[in-house]
């Protein structure tokens, strides 16, 4: 296909979504599937056949749409109303009520159980309303399994922009001047990234797209790859472009075997179509992209391991510097960028570098999908402008706690991060507003805990998964995460004294400082912040000496 | 070849900009501890023993691996990384079964040099005690993983000196091990050349010939790096 076929390819689709009155989402993202949404897909796709509605209204299977525990979802639109907990014995009502007497089902609505009046546009409830989606933008609007739906909403637009209204070098000026910094959890800003790979020369550079994610309770890429694999594609085709790149690898994980095969999906699309292979859209740009599948390991997230294992080697990291963007998969120059940060390329080369980095904080500029989990009311997939507080996401957004719980601490970056307590509610959700309280914003994982949470055990808890993760090459690591698991759970036990714990914190310090990778630098930081925040607990329970 | 300027531990020194930093303290008789490294082998980084501070940067870096740059302010003895040294040796000692006295390397073993190089004067962690294998499958040699470090000398040398890989790692975090061939008893194997170099890159007890008794280990570390500059000279 060439750049005029795209267009018109474009407008055909968007035509046939004009001719429909409505189009009905199913969500088919991982949770909802596992709650029985294709049941009621199939049952809602027989329904409108039956009754001969097939030209009016389309039932699609869709990506994730957030509100992951109120599953499964049934999206309405263009009126945007959508309905929980959705089973084949309750969706006769919502098909008589919505579809045959046009009048939204009260209590089926999102929320209808916890909510005195729930909304009927579902973006006016505040689970939405403090949203702001660009990286998750269409993710639960189209069918993930069809290009022409991602053509509807101005799919692979981006890509032909850049290749024939920009040089690589401009590419990678507007990626810099969006700001937009690496959402794997390190924050390392794109476009600087983009540029130094540009600026190394070689025959043969590398794209690849780190999709392992392991964090305990995150689920963002997962969702963004279920749900719209075609703009992390599209994305990965851009960053090809601009830093002179023919060949790009996915890794996702093999716990995410939806991902995986709606990405492989979307590949065949693309490629089938000319928007991925030789030439694209007639451009002297060729790409292609493999998907490598992770086998389990955590370390694999890290890019240096994660290289190793697309090489087919053991997934263990290596020292840096050479940093991948000088010497990466098999010794080229690489770029390696998370698959949310791909997912955010697109839209920042429609609209521009300036439009994206209007959002969000001076040094974090943009939005960030967070995983909610935990004791939370409303837990699932929301994005958020950099700068949002803790207590807007919880209280507003999460609608708080379970059960009237009370808040206790707010875990981010996973087996990474820290724990936020109660006194920094109010702290900013960006980049260095975490560190700075001994956390790190970490790829989206965010575990709210109520008072019930014992921070010794959490801690513990985290150690022990960094522990069996780590890949056993540095001694750090390897026999440190051991011995401060060991020590943790002496304290837990109750049985460690004023000794275990000096020793503990000055082990913890050193794993940080030591270890090669970033799996052993960060695994203290559990340990390190709830001993921040919450050292009362571990005092507690240390034997007083006699 | 132009050399640039580094200061080491206060001093300036002009050197060779493709060395590591390791490479050109040794040069300059600078000691900088090591396990895992071995002359003739790929650096890896692991064993953590030989980090260095570098002004400007605010992780700590292994010397093996990282090579100088120009005006590079590197410092190799500071309080921090001493305390290090210290605790990454307590530490090789309480992940494995160490005891020195029964050990055909004992008064040979360079993890045994390390603890008296840093004073070492009891661990102050509990040793884990794993159980270990003894492996004396092979005809003339003999693995025993309760003195192994991980340090994966082994692997190296036979991967890119034999270029049998015999050797492998399994598992993860601190229950690794030593693998020959697909986790084969080593007198299976089917890739071991019996040629031995193993053995002598191994930096402790853990591989050594049998008919050896206690004590009586002689190993020729540097006979690997003799072997890679001699091929290199017949290329």
């Amino acid at each position: 296909m060439n750049r005029n076929e795209l267009q018109t390819m474009a407008e055909k689709a968007k035509e046939k979504h004009k001719q429909l009155k409505h189009k009905i989402c199913v969500c088919c993202g991982a949770s909802c599937i596992s709650s029985g949404s294709e049941d009621v897909l199939k049952k809602l796709q027989d329904e409108i056949k039956t009754r001969g509605l097939e030209n009016q209204i389309e039932v699609v299977p869709s990506g994730c749409m957030g509100p992951c525990n109120q599953g499964p979802l049934v999206k309405y639109m263009p009126e945007n109303t959508i309905y929980q907990h959705i089973n084949c014995e309750n969706l006769d009502r919502v098909i008589q009520s919505q579809i045959v007497e046009n009048k939204p089902l009260e209590d089926l609505l999102l929320f209808a159980d916890s909510r005195e009046k729930p909304f009927v546009n579902a973006n006016e409830d505040p689970f939405f309303k403090k949203q702001q989606k660009i990286a998750l933008k269409d993710c639960g609007d189209i069918n993930p399994e069809e290009i022409e739906d991602y053509w509807a909403v101005g799919g692979y637009k981006a890509l032909d922009k850049a290749l024939f209204l920009m040089s690589p070098e401009e590419v990678i000026a507007e990626v810099k001047q969006s700001r937009i910094r690496g959402r794997g959890g390190a924050g390392y800003p794109t476009g600087l990234k983009w540029e130094s790979v540009y600026k190394y020369v070689s025959d043969q550079k590398y794209v690849i797209c780190n999709g392992d994610e392991g964090d305990p309770g995150a689920f963002m890429d997962r969702s963004v790859l279920e749900g719209n694999p075609h703009r992390i594609l599209e994305g990965m085709a851009i960053a090809g472009y601009a830093i002179g790149a023919s060949k790009g690898f996915a890794y996702i994980r093999g716990e995410y075997p939806l991902a995986i095969k709606r990405f492989e999906l979307a590949i065949k699309q693309a490629t089938k179509h000319g928007l991925l292979g030789k030439n694209i859209l007639g451009s002297n740009f060729s790409f292609e992209v493999e998907v490598r599948i992770g086998a389990g390991a955590f370390v694999c997230g890290e890019e240096t391991a994660l290289i190793a294992s697309i090489e087919g080697k053991r997934g263990t990291p290596k020292p840096r510097p050479p940093f991948p963007a000088e010497s990466g998969l098999w010794g080229k120059p690489t770029l390696i960028n998370n698959v949310e940060t791909y997912a955010a390329i697109a839209p920042i080369i429609v609209n521009g570098g300036e439009w994206y980095s209007a959002t969000g904080t001076p040094k974090s500029a943009g939005t960030k999908v967070f995983a909610l989990a935990g004791k939370i009311n409303y837990s699932g997939l929301i994005e958020v402008p950099m700068g949002t507080t803790l207590r807007e996401i919880v209280f507003e957004i999460g609608g708080g706690i379970q059960g009237g719980g009370e808040f206790k601490a707010a875990q981010t970056g996973g087996p990474s991060g820290g724990c936020i307590p109660e006194s920094h509610l109010d702290v900013s959700m960006d980049y260095e507003s975490l560190v700075n309280l001994g956390s790190i914003m970490g790829s989206g994982g965010l575990i709210v805990m109520d008072k019930s949470s014992d921070m010794v055990d959490v801690a513990r808890y985290f150690m022990e998964f960094c522990m069996d993760e780590s890949c056993g090459k540095c001694v750090p690591c390897r026999v440190g995460t051991k011995m401060l698991h060991d020590l943790l759970q002496k304290i837990y036990d109750g049985k460690a004294t004023q000794i275990d714990l000096d020793r503990l914190e000055e082990l913890a310090v050193y794993v940080k400082e030591a270890s090669l990778c970033g799996l052993g630098g960060s695994a203290p930081n559990p340990l390190l912040s709830t001993l921040r925040h919450f050292r009362e607990e571990y005092e507690s329970k240390i034997l007083k000496e006699a | 070849m132009n050399k640039i300027p580094v200061i080491i531990d206060d001093k300036s020194f002009e050197v060779d900009p493709h060395k590591t930093i390791l490479e050109v303290c040794r040069e300059l008789d600078i000691e900088i501890l090591t396990m895992c490294h071995l002359k003739g082998l790929t650096d890896i980084g692991a064993c953590r023993l030989c980090l260095v501070e570098v002004e400007g940067i605010n992780k700590l870096l292994s010397a093996c691996t990282t090579k100088v740059a120009a005006n590079m302010v590197i410092k190799t003895q500071t309080e921090r990384i001493k305390k290090y040294q210290r605790i990454t040796t307590e530490l090789f000692f309480a992940d494995r079964n160490h005891v020195c006295a029964v050990c055909v390397s004992n008064g040979k073993c360079e993890l045994q040099n390390l603890g008296y190089k840093v004073e070492l004067d009891r661990i102050r962690y509990p040793h884990l005690f794993p159980q270990c294998e003894v492996d004396t499958s092979h005809p003339w040699y003999v693995m025993d993983h309760n003195r192994c470090i991980m340090c994966t000398r082994c692997v190296r040398v036979c991967n890119e000196v034999e270029g049998a890989h015999n050797w492998d790692v399994m598992n993860r975090g601190h229950q690794v091990r030593i693998i020959s061939d697909f986790n084969t008893p080593w007198g299976e194997s089917s890739t071991c050349t019996s040629c031995g170099k193993c053995l002598h890159a191994c930096p402790t007890g853990a591989i050594w010939p049998k008919a050896i008794v206690q004590g009586q280990l002689e190993k020729n570390p540097g006979m690997v790096n003799e072997l890679v500059e001699r091929r290199k000279m017949k290329l």
